[in-house]
C-alpha cells in the first residue's frame, strides 16, 4: 500500500517542480485567497515526509530512492541558493529542534558577501533532551532524507560541507547515517561534483560523547572543533563566526530532513498544512501514561487530545485521569489537564498555555503518578548535564535540585530550561507542592510525639 | 598554533575589545570618530564607540558595575553574572559585560530587576563560598567580600547547608609561587584566561561541569610561567593567594609604597606592601607604557631574598685573612688610606646591575676628582669597539608601547621572555590582537606564540643584511618593524659585530619602507643599572678595569663572575659596596654595606632611557647606609669632597651630566641615530660569522636567579627546584 | 621569791642567759644578732641538706614562732629563696607536720632547689622567639 501511495507522491511532485519555477507570487496569492484553516490533522498518507518512520522497509539507498527520495536532486540543486530559500521561506518551516526560529529567514543569514572563508552547515543530531526520540528515527530508518536534506540546506547557504554531530550514545543510527552517506558518495549524490550539478559538497558524520548542553548550537560548534563543550558567548553568533572560525548554521536533524521534500512538492504544499505562522508536519513523540507510546508524523496544530488519542491509544485510565502533560521535552513548563483538553499542538498554542512547543516531545503524566518526583528526576538530570559556565545555572541548578529532593539567567538557555519544569510544578500544581509540605511536617510532629 | 591565532584574531575582530590600550586606540582613531553611539546610563547620555560594551559604558558614566569574570585586559567569559543590568526593551537582564551597546539603549544600572538580578547572582555564590574570612589571604581586599557588602542581601535562605553541606575541592598543588584554597573558587576563569592569553601557557583550564567543574591542571604539575603570579591579583576571591605570603600580613596592616623594580631593565611599576619596617609583598602597579599591570614572578617573590645574606656592618679583612666586623670610621680610613696610596689612574671601579643613578653619580665624580678615568658596567666578554657614545645605541628608542603598532619584530640573541618577560607579554599580545610577525635570531626559545626562527649566528643578520636570506623579502616589507638586540648579546664575544649588523640592518629597513620617525632599532637591556651607568659616562668594557696595575678595585654592587681575583695585581685591593653578601663580597678586601632598592629613593633608568624613582620602604639593616651617602663619606676622607650632600644636590648634579634625568615617568628621545650607525661603521671588526650567539635563559630555571637578590632568595630557589623537579 | 623567780628581773636575766646560751656564748650570739637582728632560742625542729636550721617556739605569736636560721656557709648572703620548698611549706604554715616527720615524695624526674639567682651572673634574661628580621652575611672562611 505504501509503494502504491509513493509513486503517486513522486508523480505529483515532478507536477510542483515543473510548475513552482514560475513564480511564487502566484501560490502566495492562492494561499491568501484560501480560506484559513479550522481543522488540523490527521495528516493525510500522500503529505507523509518520512515514509519509513517505522522501518519496515528498507532503510538504505535501494529502499529509499523507491520512496522518491533523491529525485530531481541535481535540479533542486541547480536552481540555486535563492530558489531554495524562497521555497523554505514560502512554507513556513519553523526550525524543530526547540526554538522555532524561521527556517528560511535563518538559512539567509548566510548570503553575505564572501569573505574567502567556507561556510559549514551542521546538523544538530544530539538528541538528548528527556522525552525525544524524532531524530533518531529519521537516522535510523530515513538517513537519505537527511543526507539528501543535507546538500538541500548546504546548497541554499553555500555550505563547502555539513557535519552532522551526532549524539554519542546513538551507535547504531551513527552507523547507519555513515552507511547512508557511503552510499550517497558511491552513487555520486554527495562529494565532488554533487548529483553532476558541478556542486562540491561533503558530508561527515561526528559522534559526540554525550553530554546534553552539546546539543546547544554553540556548545556544539565548540564540542565539534574538539574542545570542551560548553557554550560559546554570543555575539559573534556561528553565522559569523562558527565552526572552525567560519560562518555556520546549525539546524534541527527534522529542519534539514524536510527541505528536500519541501522543494520537490514546493512551499505552498507544506505551507498548506496547519495555522498560520505554525505550518507544515511534524513529528510527535508521545511518552509516558499513554496505552501505546509512539512517535507519530502529524499535522501541525493538531490538538493535544487529538493527538494522544488517535496515536498513543488514550491516557492509561482514560482522559479523565489525566494529571498533566509536559508537551515538548522535558524543559518545557508542564500544563495542567485543563489546558490539555483545548491546546493545540504548536508554537503559538503552547505559548498561550504559558508552555512551549519544544521539540513536540508530549510526556504524559495521569493521576496515578508522583509529579514531585517525576519533575525532581528531571532536575536531578539538569544537574548532571548542567556546564558550570555560568553562576546561576550552577550554583542555582544543583540548589533547586537539593529544594526538590526535600520537597535565571545564563549563557545558553540550560538555565532557564531546567528551570521550567519547575516553574510549570509550582504553577500548576501548588496544591500538591503545599499538601506535600503539610504531610511532612505531620509526619514530624508525629515522629518527635513519639 | 596557527588555527588558534587564526581563530583568536577572528574573535576578537569581532567580540567587544577591552578597554583599548594605547596602541589600539592611535590606529583606530581615525574610524572612530566617524560614527559613535549615544546611550544612556540611568537617563545619563554618554556617547560611545561602536563595540563598547554595557559595562565600558556604564564606567564612562562613572556607575561602577560589580563583576567577577570580566576584566580589562581579558577576553570577556560572561559566566559569573554578576554584572547583570536591566535594559529597557529587553525581557531579561544582561550581562554588560558581554552586551555591546546598541544605539539609543537605555540601561538602569540601580533598578529593583537589577538590584534584585545582582542579589540573586550572590546569593548563588554565596552557596558554596566558604565562609573561611577570618583566615583567608583574600580577606579585606576580596571582591566576593566587598560586593556581597555592597550588592548582596541581608540574609541567607540557605539553611539546607547544615544538612548537605557545602560543596568542598580539593586544593590543587601548582608550584611554590601560587597557593590554592580551590573550595573558595567562584569559577570566574579568570586564572584560566590569563594562563591561555597573557602567559601563553596552556596548563589551567577546567574540568568537570555543572557544580563539580573545578578549576586545575588536570594532571598535578607546574604552573610553569615566568608571570605566574599575576593570578593572585586577578583571582577575585581567596582561591589564588601568594603560598611565600601565605598567612603573613593582613591588606589594611599594610603600608604602600609605590616604587619600581629593578629585578630587570624594564622598570616595571610596582607597589611595596610594608609593615613595621619589613617588605611584606610586592604587587603590580599601572603603567600602560611599561608595564600594563603584570609583573614578573622575580619581582614579586624575590622579596624574601632581602633579608637574607644582608651586609649589616662594614668588614675589613683581618691579616689572617678574616672578613671582620667593624665600625664606619675604620672602614672608610682604611679604605681612603688605600686609595691615596694608590695614586692617580691607578683606582678602578666596576658597577653592578641592581645600582642607582646617585651612587653612579657620586662614584664616578669621585674617581674623576681621584685622577681616575676607569668606570666600567659589568660585561661579560667586553668589546673595546661597542660604540655606547650615544644613546640611540644602547636604549629601547621607540619604546616598549610601541610594540603596539609595530607589524615586525624581530629579536636579536637572548630570551625576551625572561630577560624582559611584560615585554613579552605585550609582543603576545600585538601577536594575538595586531597584524605582528615576529622572528628571533640566537638560540630558538619558546616565546609562548609563534615566531620564525631565522637562524643562530651572525651569517643570518649578514644575509638578512644583503637580502640573501629567504626571510629577508618578508623583513623588507615590515611597515613599522622592529629590531631588538639582547643587551646581552652585545656585551658578548661578537657584540660589536652584532651591533654593527643590527644597526645597518635597522638603517636600512628604516630608509626603504618604514614611516617617518619610526625607530627601528632597539636594545633591551637586562640590567635595571646599564642605562644610566652608560649615560654617566661608564664604559661598557670591564677588561680595562682588571689590568695588573690596578691598586685598588672599586666594586659598586658588581656581583657577577666576571670580575675574577687571578686576573688582577696580587696586591690589588677590592673595595665592595653593595647590600647582599654575594660574589662580589666573597672576593673583596673591605666590605661597605649598602642599601637595596627598597630602602633607598633613588633613581633607575629603565631600557627604554626613562628615568624613574624607587621610594623608601623600609630602613637600611643595621650599620647600612644609602650608597651615594657612603661615596660621599669615602671622598670627603680622601681629601676631594663631592659638593653634593643631600639627595636632591645629588640629583641636581644627575641633571648636569645628562639632562635625561630631569625628569621622571618620562621616556627621553634618543636623537643622533644616523651618526651612531657611522660610528659603528668605523669602529667595526670583522671577524668570523659562523658562531652562535650564546644565550644563558634557556628556560625557566635560569631565570629565576639573576642577581644578588634573588640568588639569596629561598622562593627563587625553590622554583628553580620545581622546575627541574618537573618533568 | 618565788614569784621573783619566775617574773621577775631575775627570771628574765635568766632568760637571756638561756638564750645566750643556746645560741652558743656571747660571741656567738652577738654574730648572730648581728646576722639576723635578734637572738631567739627555740626548738630545733630540723636541718635541710643545705645546712639551713629550723626551729620552733611557740611562746612567740603566731607568725614568729617558726623560723630559720642560714646555713653559715652562705655567710651575710642569705635569701629567703634558699628554703628549699618543703620547708618553705612548714615555715608558712601551710603544714604543721615538718618534713623531717613526713619526708616528700622524692620522683627522679625533680631538680634540686635553686635559689633566686637575679642579680648573679646565672640571672635568667629572655630572649626573643621571633626570628630575626634581617639574616647577615656570614663571610666565608679565606681560601687557602
Amino acid at each position: 500500500m505504501t509503494v502504491q501511495f509513493i509513486s503517486l507522491s513522486v508523480g505529483s511532485q515532478t507536477a510542483r517542480l515543473a510548475t513552482l519555477t514560475t513564480s511564487s507570487n502566484l501560490s502566495a496569492a492562492e494561499a491568501e485567497k484560501k480560506p484559513e484553516k479550522t481543522k488540523f490533522g490527521p495528516l493525510k498518507d500522500e503529505d507523509r515526509i518520512f515514509t519509513n518512520l517505522y522501518g519496515r522497509h528498507d532503510w538504505k539507498l535501494k529502499g529509499a530512492m523507491s520512496r522518491g527520495q533523491w529525485y530531481k536532486t541535481k535540479e533542486i540543486v541547480l536552481k540555486g541558493p535563492e530558489w531554495i530559500q524562497g521555497e523554505v521561506k514560502e512554507s513556513g518551516l519553523r526550525g524543530r529542534g526547540g526554538a522555532g526560529f524561521p527556517t528560511g529567514l535563518k538559512w539567509s543569514f548566510m548570503n553575505k558577501p564572501d569573505d574567502g572563508r567556507p561556510k559549514y552547515l551542521v546538523v544538530n543530531a544530539d538528541e538528548g533532551e528527556p522525552g525525544t526520540c524524532k531524530d533518531r528515527e529519521i537516522m535510523r530508518h530515513d538517513p537519505h532524507t537527511l543526507v539528501e536534506g543535507c546538500l538541500v540546506a548546504g546548497r541554499a547557504m553555500g555550505a563547502r560541507a555539513a557535519y552532522i554531530y551526532i549524539r554519542g550514545e546513538f551507535y547504531n543510527e551513527a552507523s547507519n547515517m555513515q552507511v547512508a552517506i557511503n552510499e550517497a558518495y558511491k552513487a555520486g549524490f554527495i562529494g565532488k561534483d554533487a548529483c553532476g550539478s558541478g556542486y562540491d559538497f561533503d558530508v561527515y558524520l561526528h559522534r559526540g560523547a554525550g553530554a546534553y548542553i552539546c546539543g546547544e548550537e554553540t556548545a556544539l560548534i565548540e564540542s565539534l572543533e574538539g574542545k570542551q563543550g560548553k557554550p560559546r558567548l554570543k555575539p559573534p553568533f556561528p553565522a559569523d563566526i562558527g565552526v572552525f572560525g567560519c560562518p555556520t548554521t546549525v539546524a534541527n536533524v527534522e529542519t534539514v530532513a524536510v527541505a528536500p521534500a519541501i522543494c520537490r512538492r514546493g512551499g505552498s504544499w507544506f505551507a498548506s498544512m496547519g495555522r498560520e505562522r505554525n505550518r507544515g508536519q511534524k513529528l510527535f513523540n508521545i511518552s509516558g501514561q499513554v496505552n501505546n507510546p509512539c512517535t507519530v508524523e502529524e499535522e501541525m496544530s493538531i490538538p493535544l487530545k487529538e493527538l494522544i488519542e488517535r496515536h498513543a491509544g488514550g491516557v492509561i485510565g482514560g482522559w479523565d485521569n489525566l494529571l498533566g502533560v509536559i508537551p515538548g521535552g522535558s524543559s518545557t513548563p508542564v500544563i495542567p489537564k485543563s489546558s490539555c483538553d483545548t491546546v493545540l499542538m504548536d508554537f503559538d498554542g503552547l505559548v498561550e498555555a504559558q508552555t512551549s512547543l519544544g521539540t513536540a516531545a508530549v510526556i504524559v503524566m495521569n493521576k496515578q503518578c508522583d509529579i514531585v518526583r517525576c519533575i525532581s528526576r528531571l532536575i536531578d538530570f539538569y544537574k548532571h548535564e548542567s556546564c558550570g559556565q555560568c553562576t546561576p545555572c550552577r550554583e542555582g541548578v544543583s540548589w533547586m535540585m537539593k529544594v526538590m529532593h526535600r520537597f535565571s539567567h545564563t549563557i545558553c538557555a540550560l538555565g532557564d530550561g531546567a528551570a521550567w519544569p519547575v516553574q510549570g510544578l509550582i504553577r500548576h500544581f501548588r496544591p500538591v507542592l503545599e499538601q506535600r509540605m503539610r504531610d511532612f511536617e505531620a509526619k514530624q510532629t508525629q515522629a518527635e510525639a513519639s | 598554533m596557527l588555527g588558534y591565532r587564526f581563530l583568536s584574531k577572528l574573535k576578537h575582530v569581532l567580540r567587544p575589545r577591552p578597554t583599548p590600550s594605547v596602541g589600539f586606540a592611535r590606529s583606530q582613531e581615525a574610524q572612530a570618530v566617524a560614527n559613535k553611539l549615544e546611550v544612556f546610563i540611568d537617563d545619563q547620555k554618554v556617547v560611545v564607540d561602536p563595540g563598547t560594551t554595557v559595562l565600558q559604558a556604564c564606567a564612562m558614566a562613572g556607575v561602577e558595575i560589580p563583576r567577577f569574570c570580566y576584566h580589562d585586559r581579558l577576553s570577556v567569559a560572561g559566566n559569573c553574572r554578576m554584572c547583570l543590568v536591566e535594559v529597557e526593551k529587553s525581557p531579561k537582564p544582561v550581562a554588560s559585560c558581554a552586551m555591546p551597546v546598541m544605539n539609543g539603549m537605555r540601561v538602569k544600572t540601580d533598578s529593583p530587576v537589577s538590584r534584585k538580578a545582582r542579589e540573586g547572582v550572590m546569593e548563588f555564590l554565596l552557596v558554596n563560598h566558604p565562609l573561611d574570612c577570618p583566615i583567608c589571604d583574600q580577606g579585606g581586599e576580596c571582591d566576593l567580600q566587598d560586593q556581597s557588602m555592597a550588592f548582596g542581601g541581608d540574609k541567607s535562605r540557605f539553611v539546607d547547608n547544615e544538612y548537605t553541606g557545602k560543596r568542598a575541592v580539593e586544593d590543587k598543588d601548582i608550584g611554590p609561587l601560587v597557593k590554592t584554597i580551590m573550595t573558595r573558587c567562584i569559577q570566574c576563569t579568570r586564572c584560566v584566561r590569563f594562563a591561555s592569553e597573557v602567559a601563553g601557557v596552556e596548563d589551567l583550564g577546567t574540568t568537570g561541569r555543572g557544580n563539580d567543574m573545578q578549576i586545575g591542571t588536570y594532571v598535578e604539575k607546574l604552573f610553569a610561567s615566568e608571570l605566574s603570579g599575576n593570578v593572585i591579583d586577578l583571582c577575585p576571591v581567596g582561591a589564588l593567594t601568594g603560598k611565600p605570603y601565605a598567612f603573613t600580613s593582613r591588606p589594611w596592616e599594610l603600608r604602600r609604597v609605590e616604587s619600581i623594580d629593578v629585578m630587570d631593565a624594564c622598570g616595571s611599576n610596582i607597589t611595596i606592601g610594608m609593615r613595621s619596617g619589613e617588605v611584606m609583598r610586592i604587587v603590580p602597579r599601572v603603567n600602560e607604557e611599561i608595564n600594563e599591570e603584570w609583573i614578573c614572578d622575580k619581582a614579586r617573590f624575590a622579596i624574601d631574598g632581602l633579608s637574607v645574606q644582608r651586609l649589616t656592618s662594614p668588614m675589613v679583612k683581618s691579616p689572617e685573612g678574616y672578613l671582620e666586623n667593624c665600625d664606619w670610621e675604620d672602614a672608610l680610613f682604611c679604605a681612603a688610606e688605600k686609595i691615596t696610596r694608590a695614586g692617580a689612574g691607578n683606582v678602578a671601579a666596576v658597577a653592578g646591575s641592581l645600582v642607582d643613578a646617585e651612587s653612579l653619580v657620586a662614584l664616578r665624580d669621585f674617581l674623576h676628582r681621584l685622577g681616575s678615568e676607569t668606570l666600567t658596567v659589568n660585561s661579560e666578554h667586553p668589546s673595546d669597539h661597542l660604540v655606547n657614545d650615544l644613546r640611540a645605541s644602547y636604549i629601547f628608542n621607540s619604546g616598549i608601547v610601541s610594540v603596539e603598532d609595530a607589524d615586525h619584530v624581530l629579536f636579536i640573541g637572548g630570551n625576551p621572555r625572561l630577560d624582559a618577560p611584560v615585554l613579552n607579554a605585550r609582543v603576545r599580545k600585538c601577536w594575538i590582537h595586531n597584524e605582528l610577525e615576529v622572528s628571533l635570531i640566537g638560540q630558538d626559545v619558546d616565546l609562548t606564540y609563534h615566531h620564525n626562527h631565522l637562524g643562530e649566528t651572525l651569517s643570518t643578520l649578514e644575509q638578512l643584511l644583503d637580502g640573501s636570506h629567504a626571510f629577508a623579502k618578508t623583513m623588507y616589507a615590515a611597515k613599522r618593524p622592529l629590531i631588538i638586540v639582547n643587551g646581552k648579546i652585545l656585551c658578548g664575544e661578537n657584540g660589536s659585530r652584532v651591533q654593527d649588523l643590527a644597526l645597518k640592518l635597522a638603517n636600512k629597513l628604516s630608509q626603504q619602507h618604514a614611516e617617518d620617525g619610526w625607530n627601528v632599532y632597539n636594545v633591551l637591556q637586562t640590567e635595571a643599572s646599564r642605562v644610566a651607568a652608560l649615560d654617566l659616562g661608564y664604559k661598557s668594557s670591564s677588561k680595562s678595569a682588571l689590568t695588573k696595575q690596578t691598586k685598588v678595585l672599586y666594586l659598586l654592587g658588581a656581583d657577577d663572575e666576571v670580575i675574577n681575583r687571578a686576573d688582577l695585581a696580587d696586591d690589588c685591593f677590592i673595595i665592595y659596596q653593595g647590600h647582599h653578601g654575594d660574589r662580589g663580597a666573597a672576593i673583596a678586601d673591605l666590605v661597605l654595606p649598602g642599601a637595596c632598592y627598597t630602602e633607598k629613593n633613588a633613581t633607575y633608568v629603565n631600557t627604554e632611557g626613562r628615568a624613574q624613582q624607587t621610594r623608601q620602604a623600609a630602613t637600611p639593616p643595621g650599620l647600612a647606609r644609602e650608597d651615594w651617602k657612603i661615596i660621599r663619606a669615602l671622598s670627603e676622607i680622601c681629601g676631594v669632597t663631592l659638593p653634593y650632600s643631600s639627595l636632591s644636590t645629588a640629583r641636581q648634579r644627575l641633571c648636569e651630566v645628562s639632562p635625561s634625568f630631569s625628569r621622571y615617568g618620562d621616556q627621553e628621545e634618543a636623537l643622533f641615530f644616523q651618526q651612531v650607525v657611522s660610528l659603528s661603521e668605523d669602529s667595526s671588526e670583522s671577524g668570523a660569522t659562523n658562531e652562535k650567539l650564546t644565550n644563558d635563559m634557556k628556560d625557566l630555571s635560569h631565570f629565576y636567579m639573576t642577581n644578588s637578590i634573588s640568588r639569596a632568595s629561598r622562593t627563587m630557589a625553590k622554583c628553580v627546584q620545581a622546575f627541574k623537579d618537573k618533568d | 621569791m618565788a614569784k621573783i623567780a619566775t617574773e621577775g628581773i631575775l627570771a628574765k636575766l635568766k632568760k637571756v642567759k638561756d638564750i645566750v646560751k643556746f645560741n652558743g656564748g656571747v660571741w656567738n650570739s652577738i654574730v648572730t644578732l648581728y646576722r639576723t637582728d635578734e637572738l631567739k632560742q627555740g626548738e630545733l625542729v630540723g636541718e635541710d641538706k643545705y645546712g639551713n636550721k629550723y626551729y620552733r617556739n611557740d611562746e612567740h605569736i603566731m607568725g614568729r614562732n617558726k623560723w630559720v636560721v642560714y646555713s653559715d656557709k652562705v655567710g651575710m648572703n642569705y635569701d629567703g629563696s634558699q628554703v628549699p620548698a618543703e620547708w618553705h611549706r612548714w615555715l608558712s604554715d601551710m603544714t604543721d607536720t615538718p618534713p623531717t616527720v613526713k619526708p616528700p615524695l622524692q620522683h627522679r624526674w625533680m631538680i634540686d632547689h635553686i635559689e633566686n639567682k637575679t642579680g648573679t651572673q646565672q640571672r635568667y634574661v629572655p630572649y626573643s622567639t621571633t626570628r630575626a628580621k634581617i639574616q647577615s652575611w656570614q663571610p666565608p672562611a679565606p681560601s687557602k
